[in-house]
């Protein structure tokens, strides 16, 4: 499986003739993995399907459009998720102004109770919706919050190691990516806590070309405590779709902005 | 077989020792391979219903054995909402999820608990309620407000007067609960706080049983053997006398336990008594064999030739008070407990091994000792006897009881009588904590968590949703929509239709297909898909049966009955969940405390508590497939008695106020498998017993080739029995399991007396024809034997009121109770009998009763 990822990875280096420098500037690689993570394009939707297991195998599916719009790449950022399955949940919505300078706003709207509701900032270590993903997996890590150490530099990735400025406000003391040299996307990343162990991993299992920017369409993350794993799946994948700012406001939470939300016809 | 075992045993002494030497040897080397089994749960056998049902139900809700620790404050006003308090119990939590063996992601303590509340006006606020320990009293007091307002955690983690907190430690295995409650304890010492730290749990509470286990093997039952060894000499006053039932004694107890854990059985509480059981046992026959050759033997004599008349002459009863004795253990093969079972066959083994080391080691031992110490035995064992105060109070005794046998037969009508109201009083609990002593660390730390906190013993109410028919239903109408789809969509979907794994989501599985079919489906297939996604749609809300108000709402109403009956400390399932998180969703007043209107509603409310730092928590409640839930008890007390109050009180409620159907409700949690056990083990003894009465009985009728006789044997056995039970009704003692244990050693003991004495009694009237004769004869030597054996196990066992155990002390107890009963009701209820009935009873023999007769007799 990494082998055909890799050799399939190569095969889109060198297709966009690109990554042959050698970086040894740790922020540098980490804010090249960031725009790459989650940055591509000015914005973009993607459907996700969550396949949430825990240790015996008993799933729970989750289904939910993302839409995302960039204010500046590497810079503050908005996202829309609109739950459409399990039915009990659909229009379900989650909006995230994600800030690089202070923190996030976020917003939810509930449709069985019709209510909406601001959901206060601060810890977005929390799982989203039942998965082994967490809040700031979804919107992304400020590359900021940790200190970045390159550790190797092998054929295909970067390794680093990345250690939180404030240890008190994570559950993680540290954790190491391994960052694809050619696509800066991040393929692994290992969470070790306090006892030492890694506990938490996390996994690109599949990655294609969508206009040009690597994406992945397929990744893991997994508890090592637990045994649980969370698969996502990324579909009908679009960038560079002009969505308008005013998707991107609280009024969408009510009434879901459904042309954007419906698959794109195929370009 | 018996003339070939005496001959061999006393023309070939040195190959029995060896033989027995080397059987000592092998077997007892097994013994090194001891392995511990303290788990109640194996009171049951493993196929048992309610054991498979009660581990399916920790795999379906990942519960997991675990260690609780408390902590109490009675100092500060505050209790432990203080900050050198909670700064401990943060600490303390945060070094016990770094230790090895401790499943993490599930303990559960404030200091890894999540809260849920109001962040001003429309902002919901999830976190951790104490990431860190609170830096001042105030923030201290306000993690007080949050846990008030959380059910789920008040009286749980922290008790309701605030005054103590708990951790609940998860732990992957039981074999790691002593070196784990080890660290905890290091850990609980370093803290220095004004708090007082307990520690408890199953799975200490099993270790610490274990440890005593041993200690009892180690130490009461070896005491138990000396004292019964030093009560003997001074009876007999010989050494060498005494120290051969010694030596068949303890060869019996090393081979028994030997052959046992060879054949790989674990020693379970019932199995540690075995050395106990079997020591008097095994040292009675061959007190008779050596008592009767010290007081036949006479200096000059052949030894060999008298210890074989001996053995010829006692084979019989002694292979009958064995048989009878092992009968009585073996009839606890009846009792469905594999422990029971267990230590009843190896009981009855040990007892037939006695027979056979007294029937040739003893004689071994004889014909192997010098002229000289045969001597000093003959001469030793001489003089004492007949003229001791025993002697006297016998002989007293037995002619008290012919003159007075109709008064003592009316007494003992009247002790029977008084016996039966008090068994019809006698109440059946148990419960494994209390088998240890009251001043015992975890009693101490069990009435203490139990006196602040909801309740330290668990029960699930579980109920499960079937609906068969639903699935069918929805497999033929969606069958009826695929035949309008064009392959291969329709093949792909139809296998998934058929799919029954279950730990899949099968719903969502095949909807996702379903989207999948839809996105490339062509126009004339659209609207079919659609048709078919809509069915499941529905039907996969239909199956989260436990996502439904209407069903959430009874789920409350049956916590709140269990609440107001007051046999319940607390309960806490879904229902507190949904209620909480649709209370801080909607503002977080009092009057949101409640379940929202509709299924929807409820997903999307769980969803919220799902965006938490511990979503997992939610499956302790609930399956992922909302078919089934579990309802968490938690109950002050662990006695049976209680916890079948719960069970009886739930079963009238549900009566009267039934449950939909297809719902399935059943019991599982440890407490509630002890009632499982307990009820098993009351109407299994109860069978054991009188499978056991029943076969005693045709033995005897077959050994005395009467069945009068047989009726008489069983008369001492039967009062005993009902006078002990009769008895323990009156003090009102729980029937528990060592009790009901005791009554087959009761059974298999009391006979033994009955058997000797109208065994010797024929044999006297035999000879002499004479009632009068046999009376006054049975009442020197023969009574002497009963009462010393009767003597010397009850005293024999008073070390046992040492015992860490309280299983022990009772078997003790109780033991010397059941020897002074049927010691006393064989040696004068059994000649008050026979002078009222002895012809009758004894057909024939001894019609005469003249002078000529005991001249003859006395001469002989």
């Amino acid at each position: 499986m990494r082998y055909t990822l890799v050799s399939m990875l190569t095969a889109i280096a060198l297709t966009q003739g690109a990554g042959a420098e050698t970086l040894d500037n740790a922020d540098e690689i980490v804010a090249r993995a960031n725009l790459a993570a989650y940055y591509a394009g000015a914005d973009g939707r993607s459907e996700v399907r969550m396949i949430i297991s825990d240790a015996q195998g008993r799933e729970q599916r989750r289904q939910f459009t993302v839409l995302r719009r960039d204010l500046d790449d590497a810079g503050d950022q908005s996202f829309l998720v609109v739950f459409s399955q399990p039915s009990d949940v659909r229009d379900t919505v989650f909006l995230v102004d994600k800030h690089v300078t202070r923190e996030d706003d976020r917003w939810l709207y509930l449709p069985g109770l019709d209510l909406v509701k601001r959901i206060s900032a601060g810890d977005k270590r929390t799982s989203f919706v039942g998965a082994h993903y967490f809040y700031e997996d979804v919107s992304g890590r400020r590359p900021a919050e940790d200190t970045h150490e390159l550790v190797e530099t092998s054929t295909d990735f970067y390794v680093l190691k990345h250690v939180p400025l404030d240890p008190r406000s994570v559950e993680f003391t540290s954790y190491v990516t391994w960052i694809d040299r050619s696509s800066f996307l991040p393929m692994k990343i290992d969470y070790t806590n306090a006892a030492g162990d890694v506990y938490r991993r996390v996994e690109v299992i599949e990655v294609i070309d969508v206009e040009g920017h690597p994406t992945v369409t397929a990744s893991r993350v997994s508890d090592l405590q637990t045994g649980g794993r969370t698969d996502m799946q990324f579909r009908n994948i679009a960038y560079d779709l002009g969505i308008p700012a005013d998707v991107f406001t609280e009024r969408s939470l009510r009434n879901p902005p459904r042309e954007w939300l419906q698959r794109p016809a195929s370009r | 077989m018996k003339t070939w075992a005496i001959r061999f045993a006393t023309e070939r002494p040195k190959l029995i020792y060896t033989l027995v030497l080397l059987a000592v040897v092998v077997l007892g080397a097994f013994i090194a391979r001891i392995q511990i089994d303290t788990d109640p749960e194996n009171m049951l056998p493993a196929t048992q219903a309610d054991r498979l049902f009660h581990n399916a139900i920790e795999d379906r809700f990942t519960l997991h054995d675990a260690i609780v620790i408390g902590m109490v404050n009675e100092k500060d006003p505050n209790g432990i909402y203080n900050v050198a308090s909670l700064a401990a119990l943060h600490s303390l939590t945060q070094a016990i999820l770094a230790l090895d063996g401790v499943i993490a992601p599930d303990l559960m303590s404030l200091a890894v608990t999540d809260n849920i509340d109001q962040q001003g006006p429309g902002t919901i606020r999830f976190e951790w309620m104490m990431r860190d320990a609170p830096a001042t009293s105030s923030a201290a007091l306000e993690i007080r407000d949050k846990v008030s307002r959380l059910p789920l955690l008040l009286d749980t983690l922290v008790s309701g007067d605030g005054k103590a907190a708990a951790i609940y430690v998860p732990i992957a295995s039981k074999d790691l609960s002593y070196p784990l409650s080890i660290e905890i304890r290091a850990l609980m010492d370093k803290i220095d706080t004004d708090d007082a730290f307990h520690i408890t749990g199953l799975p200490v509470a099993e270790d610490t049983f274990g440890h005593d286990m041993f200690v009892q093997m180690g130490i009461s039952a070896p005491l138990a053997g000396l004292m019964i060894y030093l009560l003997m000499l001074y009876f007999f006053r010989s050494v060498p006398l005494v120290i051969v039932p010694m030596l068949v004694a303890l060869a019996t107890i090393v081979m028994t336990m030997g052959l046992m854990i060879g054949s790989g059985f674990t020693v379970h509480i019932m199995s540690s008594m075995i050395p106990i059981f079997l020591m008097p046992i095994a040292v009675v026959d061959s007190v008779h064999v050596m008592s009767e050759f010290a007081d036949r033997y006479r200096p000059g004599d052949d030894a060999r030739q008298i210890i074989s008349e001996i053995i010829d002459h006692l084979f019989t009863p002694m292979l009958f008070t064995s048989l009878t004795s092992a009968v009585g253990f073996l009839s606890l093969l009846l009792t469905p407990i594999p422990p029971v079972q267990i230590f009843g066959a190896f009981v009855a083994f040990g007892i037939l091994l006695a027979f056979v080391l007294t029937i040739v080691l003893i004689p071994a031992y004889v014909v192997r000792m010098n002229p000289a110490a045969l001597a000093k035995l003959a001469a030793r064992s001489k003089t004492p006897h007949t003229d001791t105060l025993l002697a006297r109070l016998l002989r007293l005794g037995g002619r008290f009881a012919i003159r007075r046998a109709k008064l003592i037969t009316g007494i003992t009508v009247l002790l029977i009588a008084i016996s039966i109201a008090g068994v019809s009083r006698i109440d059946i609990n148990d419960n494994p904590v209390r088998w240890f002593k009251a001043n015992n660390a975890i009693r101490v730390a069990d009435r203490v968590l139990n006196e602040h906190f909801a309740g330290t013993y668990d029960a699930f109410f579980v109920l499960t949703h079937r609906d068969p028919d639903a699935r069918s239903e929805f497999i033929a109408s969606v069958e009826a929509l695929l035949a309008n789809l064009p392959q291969p969509a329709a093949g792909l979907l139809r296998e998934l239709l058929y799919d029954r794994d279950d730990a899949s989501d099968y719903y969502g599985t095949l909807i996702a297909a379903i989207e999948d079919a839809l996105f490339a489906a062509d126009a004339a297939s659209v609207d079919t898909l659609e048709n078919v996604l809509a069915l499941a749609e529905a039907a996969q809300r239909d199956s989260k049966y436990f996502q439904r108000p209407d069903i959430l709402q009874r789920i409350a109403d049956i916590q709140r009955v269990l609440a107001d009956s007051g046999y319940v400390g607390k309960t806490n399932a879904l229902t507190d969940v949904v209620k909480v998180v649709n209370r801080e969703l909607r503002g977080g007043s009092d009057d949101e405390y409640r379940i929202p209107a509709t299924a929807a509603a409820v997903a999307q409310t769980l969803l919220q508590y799902q965006s938490s730092h511990r979503p997992q928590d939610l499956w302790h409640m609930v399956t992922p497939d909302f078919s089934s839930t579990a309802i968490w008890l938690q109950i002050k007390s662990g006695d049976n008695q209680d916890m079948s109050q719960v069970v009886e009180f739930l079963d009238n409620y549900l009566a009267a106020n039934p449950l939909p159907a297809n719902i399935e409700a059943r019991w599982a949690g440890k407490t509630f498998i002890n009632v499982v056990w307990q009820n098993t083990m009351v109407s299994g003894m109860l069978m054991s017993l009188l499978g056991a009465f029943a076969f005693v009985f045709v033995m005897m009728a077959f050994l005395f080739r009467n069945p009068k006789l047989g009726l008489l044997a069983m008369v001492p056995l039967s009062v005993t029995i009902l006078g002990a039970y009769g008895l323990i009704g009156w003090i009102g003692k729980d029937y528990d399991m060592p009790i009901a244990v005791l009554s087959s050693l009761t059974l298999g003991l009391s006979v033994d007396f009955a058997i000797h004495f109208i065994e010797r009694t024929r044999d006297f009237l035999r000879s002499s024809g004479s009632f009068e004769v046999a009376r006054q004869k049975m009442m020197e030597e023969p009574a002497r034997a009963i009462a010393r054996n009767a003597i010397v196990i009850a005293i024999g066992f008073t070390p046992l009121f040492f015992a860490p155990l309280v299983p022990y002390i009772t078997v003790g107890a109780f033991m010397a109770g059941i020897m002074t009963l049927s010691g006393v009701t064989t040696l004068f209820l059994l000649p008050a009998l026979i002078s009222l009935a002895g012809p009758w009873l004894f057909q024939g023999i001894g019609k005469r009763n003249s002078f000529a007769a005991i001249n003859a007799e006395e001469k002989d």
